[in-house]
């Protein structure tokens, strides 16, 4: 199992077609996060992430010739994959739990230190804000966001992985951060008192 | 630069996105003298901060082990019917030929569903031979009378399992269809062929295939 950890996706993608049962369980503890992830931040809800996680390895094992290395990388297939079932179970039912209510019942509480308490508080209470924003926002650009900053992915992979232009993943993170920040500021009320500071003589 | 360029790059400059470090110090040096500007870079800096806060605060949620073990359990389950053998012994080579008597098989049981559809409308296309008694035998001439012997006596050996079935599961929904096979499939079998056989003379058989259309046994008709 140790030089399983130290090859490829691709590789271990291979050696998983021929049966090899601990290079599919290496290439899953090493993509499962992410992907669970994606569709939490993406969806607030935790079932939903557990779903899509498990229906994105069952079709990968299905269906493991449908990865193209062309195309991207296997993780972005993946991602890919998860976005495409996470759209349509959340077409699908609408009632996926938010953030807000998941807390109440501590399901989806986000750790934090207990070193400051008021400190630690006041941050869970911002980190809980952004998330909330971000739940909030149309979902091509939350999309975006949450790869882009979220996850740290280079625009060509959230490219890959939306199926869009490099062009489009940057025009709609750029769009979906002042999204964001017209949300945790306030909305409109911000958004006003930030044009009463803007010199518009400068854009000029 | 003006606003607007600054506008365009200040996410990219403060998520270590933006390449060119000279538009970078010239964005910097322009926010220096724009206070809308320098308060966007605030801006776009916590924002920043708080989506790294959360990215490192989720970063710790992972799918429940119980995924892993029902994923695993697939896989085996996968591996295990991608390694069963098509057939247990003939192998491959058997494949082949069984390939086009099913699709012979499918041409019949095509026309089989066409006749049972047009019986039940009443308009027959095709005329069956049915069993005659022995006295509707006895008053037909002698070639039909022979023909019909033939029929009667038909004979076929015993079903051989073909090893592809190993419970009853995949017995559920079976179905028997009536393929050609080239005689040699005889050989593959460890059965007789007959010293007159001519290359590419068919033998008729009957296949077991199971719900899941995997063929499960075979028995060759005399």
């Amino acid at each position: 199992m140790a030089e399983l950890i130290e090859l490829r996706d691709e590789q271990l993608l291979k050696m998983m077609r021929d049966g090899d049962e601990d290079a599919f369980a290496t290439l899953y503890r090493r993509r499962q996060g992410g992907i669970y992830r994606f569709v939490l931040e993406m969806s607030g809800s935790t079932a939903l992430a557990e779903d899509v996680t498990q229906e994105v390895f069952m079709a990968l094992i299905r269906e493991s010739r449908g990865y193209d290395p062309s195309r991207g990388s296997l993780a972005a297939y993946l991602l890919g994959m998860a976005r495409h079932h996470a759209v349509r179970l959340l077409k699908r039912d609408r009632t996926y739990v938010s953030i807000a209510e998941g807390t109440r019942d501590g399901e989806n509480a986000l750790p934090f230190s207990s070193e400051d308490p008021q400190w630690a508080m006041s941050r869970q209470q911002s980190i809980e804000a952004v998330q909330q924003a971000i739940l909030s926002l149309p979902e091509h650009y939350r999309e975006a966001v949450v790869l882009c900053d979220l996850n740290e992915m280079s625009y060509e992979d959230t490219a890959s992985v939306l199926g869009c232009s490099v062009g489009t993943v940057r025009s709609r993170l750029h769009r979906g951060r002042a999204l964001l920040l017209q949300k945790l500021a306030g909305g409109k009320k911000a958004e006003a008192g930030r044009k009463a500071i803007d010199p518009s003589g400068c854009l000029a | 630069m003006n606003c607007k360029d600054f506008e365009s790059m200040v996410h990219e400059m403060v998520s270590g996105r933006a390449a060119d470090k000279t538009k970078q110090l010239e964005a910097l040096e322009h926010a220096g003298q724009c206070l809308w500007c320098a308060l966007r870079f605030d801006e776009e800096t916590r924002l920043t901060e708080n989506l790294q806060a959360l990215a490192k605060a989720l970063h710790v949620q992972r799918a429940p082990a119980r995924v892993e073990e029902a994923l695993v359990e697939a896989f085996r389950e996968r591996t295990r019917r991608a390694n069963r053998p098509l057939f247990g012994f003939a192998g491959k080579r058997l494949w082949h030929r069984l390939s086009w008597g099913l699709a012979f098989a499918a041409i019949v049981a095509v026309t089989v569903i066409i006749v049972l559809g047009n019986r039940k409308t009443g308009a027959p296309l095709l005329q069956h031979r049915q069993p005659d008694s022995g006295a509707q035998a006895a008053a037909k001439g002698p070639a039909e009378t022979a023909s019909l012997d033939e029929w009667a006596n038909e004979g076929t050996t015993d079903f051989i399992p073909l090893g592809t079935c190993d419970d009853s599961e995949c017995l559920d929904d079976a179905v028997l269809v009536h393929v050609a096979l080239p005689a040699e499939a005889l050989l593959d079998f460890g059965l007789p062929i007959n010293n007159d056989w001519v290359a590419g003379e068919s033998v008729e058989a009957e296949v077991v295939i199971g719900g899941e259309g995997v063929p499960s046994a075979i028995r060759f008709v005399d």
